[in-house]
């Protein structure tokens, strides 16, 4: 029986989820509504009577205190009511639990097929709404049409009996899974068939894949199982594990670099392996805590003799960009199987996030899928449903916005966890299969979700298609998961664990088979969503929050009874052998049988052609401004400026405390609202050990040149962990590469060889100061083809290309908490320090930026002459010499001496005249606003000062002014005072922008 | 001695439960981490336990009202048995989504001695977003409520997005009457919210953050004392640090407020 079950709330209470149309109809189109009054929507597809319906109703989905309900369409009073419900096969979490409730009070099994839908429908009160305007706001406002769908009713239109009508998205393929082998005959004829299918295998594999498929030892062993020209299934295999997603093969390419100043051109024959490989194989052996690196979906490092941690990062961008709250909440969700999948499972202990988007307020004349402020607000949403559900605290982050991103968003997320080096005497970092190991699938369940990316999104939707291919991360289901993982960890259960990500099972078991060498897997085994699937499709999904897990037969009843008593799905689909081959089934007959060493086959490298042009030869020059004279005006709209200005709303829509760890927290100071260089957690409760984690993003500096970009971050990602308290001793990174198409084409990507060269320029910085700090990488991804095609106003399409973007997030362990240091100004009379020196760099800087340049002197890292910096300032935490620590990043001088102001709430008096320099420098705005890295600024008390001074001899160490109970930043120029400004004052133009946002 | 055993429910997306377990155990409780499927296949029974803590977390996603499918799951397969616990005088502690699920549940306010009625909601956030931050919150020290004995103020994080306490008039009276009412969100100088944002960060009616049942035996509240079970967990720690180093004062690293509302809880059973 198919029914619809309204709910809403009384109608004296406030509606917090109308209001928020409300306001953002008004925020982002201005368009007024009188109110809103949201009503949910429980479509049941189910065997339940109309009493047992009943029951469900009144005692389980509707609160007495504060809902109303019915099974007839509610009485809520509008001129336009929208509806907006998912399309089929889109992953409805509510949907899912509604039918553990419904089982729960009735005391009942619900038979295979019954199903509850969830939608939502909003009445709206505004008299001059036009259909147009109610149009806008369901399609851009509250549904996307890649996931959603929506109906429109006025007033005079609604049926009071029907209502919305009874709209049940189910899923039906009317299809049955067949294998279909594919001709080999010839590269061309492969490639087209690559191209319909959308297999995305490269044309230069291709001959290598043909020269496996007609060799006739091959052909003798594909006989013996009835196989002759390769399966769909066997090449979707091969095209997964050879994408360049999986296989990084654009790092591991050959680039012929060229610089176009002295024409020397050098080889760079896999730069992964020169700049990214040997570099942290050779710190491995000098750091003894990196425990291991390189090979899991996590690195790990030493936390204390009982636990490691581990650490990697990811971006989700391309999804995002289509479906932003899918994209984001799929991607931190899918992080966190990362750690969950290294080794033999780590518990996740926190999480941050990335955000690149184009600009908020654009109103230009292109249209990107989703306007940024939509889009970011969706992004910021699906990681705080992902993070916040997870049960893991967020306690770091970043927006950024830039032009550039309009094309493409960028999505980061990071996870940490933390694993007991050992279990029963078994190092928990290792781990193997081996024959006769089951194989078996845990969590979700398998659909068409994921498939072929985003390709797939562009296909006509018909009402009963799936439209999974975008996907919806689950955290309840995989926080149950999470914690039946650790179980089985600490009871020695299993001998391999690996998470289901890009690729699904063909990644997870492919890889996981080349251990034991070999496997037999039954996809007919594999739980599906719903029926219809090819062989194929099972093979690859990416349906979400699944974990292969390796269990030995005599472990299987153990295993699953705590599966069980987790409320967690896991079945056999297959085992581990030695038999050489990856030999997949569908009931019980073959549907691929593939050497597992192909893989390891000598697969042609990619190659790429970099040519190098200085910022010089490309025409960028110093801009020519005489000195401002209004420093204060100036210093407050930096302050104000997208990507300096406060972003609070963001950072308190995400628990960042929840585990009790917190010690640093992303936000200190006086009014608890400044936002410190990093945070630091407490992993083990009863250890006074910390964990200390940032990150930086300065794509910005790429614009002339993406060597001093990616030394920039790299410098200012361990500048901010030193100001916490890590130190030298024990900083690890992660670096996530995030760069436009290398690829020359003459017509569709002319400057390919520039940004192949920026590429390599990049890697190059990254090696260079990963040596200089001794800072072995313990994980790091790469996402290339940053680009968008964008429509225009005359119905053409314009590229949109981001800076080349690195984020690079640092983690060290503080050795004793109660050191830790933040970032605000503590206490008046205090004096304060700038260490390290300033030199005339504003390149690319925030300040050229706001006045229209981009200029040429981009700072210039010297992290070996730093380091001695770095080490004297660890030095002085340790002995607790210091007040206060915050480093100098974008916005120069003036700007961090204002968030030292306010994050203390108390005034600065400070002179320029006694800036440490290391050429003279006769601007004061070059010395306000300079980028140069190394620089902090720390403030210390009268009676440290000796010892600190001691410390600090014959380092760049100038005491620079005092702190002073006046509320007043205070700054003296070579001459005169050239800022005085009420602290309040930066404060309120520095929350300005997005202060109102909650 | 032996130590007073806690059982702190665990499992279907709840979160709290090692710092909770730990809370427990530096106040001189044994704590247990129990999944509720444990207790509901018998696996562990209430019998063996003195405390009973329903934990933050996002039980089923929080899909269907904070704490409502939580509530249907227990009340259904073990309500009886919680009664009974109920009964027996043992205690009962709910933090955010466990407050959530004992007033689903009817366990709070419990009026008149009936542990099923459901009174009062716990309902979105009027910002209609989740939040992290510190409140301070006004303890009702006529309360009968046993976990907060001793405290007359407490600074605590809310990190919730479901915590508008709402109730009818006559119930809120009631609550008034039988002072049920146990912590109030307040200002910065621990005055009255009345109301104002962030300082009331929900919207809740009268600034209520937690209340009792009658007894005082049965507490739920929105903030997370569990999340302050140690002095660097506080927002102005380093901030205190550097005061007292210049005071000359020792700073204060021992038993924070929150650990105080698990040792009252633990102080009752000795």
């Amino acid at each position: 029986m198919k029914s619809r079950l309204e709910i809403t709330l009384k109608d004296n209470l406030l509606d917090a989820e109308g209001l928020k149309l409300q306001k953002n109809a008004e925020k982002y189109f201005g368009i007024e509504l009188e109110s809103v009054r949201s009503v949910h929507i429980l479509t049941f597809d189910s065997s339940l009577t109309e009493e047992q319906l009943e029951t469900v109703r009144a005692d389980a989905f509707t609160n007495p205190v504060i809902q109303i309900s019915s099974f007839a369409p509610l009485d809520v009073d509008f001129d336009y009511c929208l509806w907006i419900g998912f399309r089929p096969g889109v992953k409805d979490n509510a949907g899912s639990t509604a039918l553990e409730a419904i089982e729960d009070i009735l005391s009942i099994k619900l038979p295979v097929g019954d199903a509850v839908y969830t939608s939502k429908r909003y009445c709206i009160k505004s008299k001059d709404l036009s259909y147009e305007d109610a149009d806008k706001l369901s399609g851009e406002l509250l549904a996307n049409d890649i996931i959603q769908q929506w109906k429109i009713f006025k007033k005079d239109e609604w049926d009071k009996n029907e209502g919305v009508g009874i709209i049940v998205p189910k899923v039906e393929l009317n299809h049955t899974p067949t294998v279909e082998t594919v001709t080999v005959e010839s590269n061309e004829a492969l490639l087209e068939i690559s191209d319909e299918r959308n297999l995305a295998l490269n044309p230069n594999d291709i001959p290598t894949i043909r020269e496996y498929f007609l060799g006739s030892d091959v052909r003798k062993d594909r006989e013996e199982v009835g196989l002759s020209d390769p399966t769909d299934l066997e090449l979707e295999y091969i095209s997964q594990a050879r994408s360049d997603h999986c296989n990084h093969n654009t790092f591991q390419g050959i680039f012929r670099y060229k610089d176009m100043e002295t024409g020397e051109i050098i080889v760079e024959d896999n730069p992964f392996k020169t700049y990214i490989k040997e570099p942290t194989l050779k710190l491995k052996e000098m750091k003894d805590w990196v425990v291991s690196v390189l090979w899991d979906n996590a690195g790990v490092g030493k936390f204390d003799e009982e636990f490691n941690y581990t650490i990697t990062g990811e971006t989700h961008n391309s999804p995002s960009n289509m479906e932003a709250y899918g994209g984001a909440i799929t991607g931190i969700v899918g992080v966190y199987r990362d750690p969950l999948g290294t080794g033999l499972a780590s518990k996740l202990i926190m999480g941050s996030y990335g955000f690149c988007v184009g600009d908020f307020d654009y109103d230009g004349e292109l249209k990107p899928k989703l306007h940024p402020r939509r889009l970011l607000d969706g992004v910021i949403e699906g990681v705080k449903d992902g993070g916040n559900k997870s049960g893991v605290p967020t306690t770091f982050g970043q927006v950024l916005f830039n032009q550039g991103y309009l094309g493409k968003s960028l999505v980061f997320v990071t996870a940490l966890g933390l694993m007991p080096a050992k279990v029963e005497g078994k190092l928990t970092h290792e781990k193997t299969t081996t024959a006769g190991d089951l194989i078996i699938m845990s969590g979700g369940r398998v659909g068409k979700d994921g498939i072929h990316g985003v390709t797939a999104s562009s296909e006509v939707f018909s009402e009963n298609t799936p439209a999974g291919h975008v996907q919806i991360g689950d955290p309840y289901t995989q926080k149950k998961m999470h914690d039946f993982i650790l179980e089985v960890r600490d009871e020695s259960l299993m001998t391999f664990i690996t998470d289901n990500g890009g690729g699904g099972l063909s990644s997870s078991i492919g890889e996981s088979a080349e251990l034991s060498n070999g496997c037999i897997v039954d996809l007919d085994k594999v739980p599906l969503k719903y029926e219809g699937l090819d062989q194929w499709e099972i093979w690859i999904s990416e349906s979400q929050e699944r974990m292969t897990i390796a269990v030995k037969p005599e472990d299987l009843d153990r295993f699953m009874e705590l599966s069980r008593k987790h409320a967690v799905e896991s079945t056999v689909i297959g085992e581990y052998t030695n038999s050489g081959k990856l030999h997949i089934k569908y009931n019980g007959k073959t549907c691929a049988y593939v050497n597992i060493d192909l893989l390891a086959s000598a697969f042609p490298q990619w190659e790429f052609d970099a040519e190098w042009t200085s910022p010089e030869m490309r025409g960028l020059r110093e801009p020519v401004i005489n000195p401002p004279k209004d420093y204060n005006e100036l210093l407050k709209d930096l302050l104000s400026r997208p990507n300096i200005c406060s972003k609070e709303w963001v950072t308190r829509q995400y628990d960042h405390e929840v585990q009790g760890t917190s010690v640093i927290k992303p936000l200190v100071g006086k009014g608890r609202d400044v936002n410190n260089d990093a945070s630091v957690i407490r992993p083990v409760l009863t250890s006074e050990k910390g964990l200390a984690f940032t990150q930086s993003l300065l794509p910005m500096y790429s614009k002339i040149d993406a060597y001093h970009m990616t030394t920039c971050t790299i410098d200012e990602a361990v500048r901010r962990m030193i100001c916490v308290g890590a130190n030298l001793d024990h900083i690890s990174g992660v670096d996530n590469f995030c760069w436009p198409d290398i690829g020359y084409n003459e017509d569709k990507n002319p400057d390919g060889k520039f940004k192949a060269a920026q590429l390599i320029r990049s890697c190059r910085a990254l090696k260079d100061m990963c040596e200089a700090y001794e800072m072995p990488l313990l994980s790091g991804k790469d996402s290339m083809y940053v680009d968008g095609h964008l429509n225009g106003p005359y119905g053409e399409t314009r590229k949109v290309s981001a800076l080349e973007t690195m984020q690079f997030s640092t983690t060290g362990v503080v050795p004793d908490i109660s050191k830790c240091v933040t970032m605000e100004a503590k206490s008046a009379g205090d004096s304060v320090y700038l260490l390290g020196d300033t030199k005339n760099e504003l390149g690319a800087s925030e300040y050229y930026e706001r006045l229209g340049f981009t200029g040429l002197n981009v700072p210039v890292v010297t992290p070996e002459k730093y380091a001695i910096i770095y080490k004297a300032l660890s030095s002085s935490i340790e002995k607790e010499l210091i007040a206060s620590a915050h480093g100098v990043y974008r916005g120069g001088l003036g700007t961090h001496l204002s968030m030292v102001a306010m994050g203390g709430a108390l005034g600065l008096d400070i002179d320029l005249a006694k800036v440490p320099v290391a050429d003279k420098i006769d601007r004061e705005d070059t010395i306000l606003f300079s980028e140069s890295a190394g620089r902090f600024i720390v403030t210390v008390s009268e009676e440290n000062k000796e010892v600190f001074e001691k410390i600090f001899k014959g380092l760049p160490c100038e005491c620079i002014g005092s702190v002073t109970d006046k509320n007043t930043l205070s700054i003296k120029g070579f001459d005169k005072e050239i800022v005085s400004v009420s602290v309040n004052e930066l404060l309120s133009a520095w929350k300005a922008p997005f202060g109102e946002m909650i | 001695m032996s130590k007073v055993k806690a059982l702190v429910l665990s499992g279907y997306g709840l979160n709290c439960d090692h710092e909770t377990a730990y809370a427990f155990d530096i106040t001189g409780a044994e704590p247990k981490r129990v999944h509720i499927n444990g207790l509901i296949d018998g696996t562990e029974t209430l019998k063996d336990y003195k405390i009973l803590v329903f934990i933050g977390g996002f039980s089923w996603g929080d899909d269907h009202g904070a704490g409502v499918v939580q509530s249907i799951r227990l009340k259904t397969h073990i309500g009886d048995q919680i009664l009974e616990f109920i009964e027996k005088g043992n205690l009962v502690l709910g933090i955010c989504n466990g407050f959530q699920t004992l007033v689903n549940m009817g366990l709070l306010p419990g009026l008149n001695g009936d542990y099923t009625d459901r009174k009062v909601a716990l309902t979105w956030n009027d910002s209609g977003n989740f939040r992290d931050e510190w409140v301070k919150m006004k303890v009702n020290e006529e309360s009968p409520c046993i976990f907060t004995k001793g405290l007359k103020t407490l600074e605590l994080p809310i990190r919730h997005g479901e915590g508008k306490f709402v109730a009818e008039d006559d119930v809120i009276k009631q609550l008034q009457a039988n002072n049920q009412i146990v912590v109030k969100y307040a200002d910065q100088d621990y005055k009255p919210a009345e109301m104002k944002f962030p300082d009331n960060p929900n919207g809740s009616m009268l600034d209520i953050a937690g209340i009792c049942d009658p007894t005082g035996r049965i507490f739920g509240l929105m903030p997370h004392p569990e999340g302050f079970n140690h002095y660097t967990n506080h927002p102005d720690w380093t901030a205190k640090k550097q005061q007292a180093l210049k005071a000359g004062t020792p700073f204060e690293t021992g038993i924070t407020e929150g650990m105080q509302i698990f040792k009252n809880a633990v102080d009752y059973f000795s």
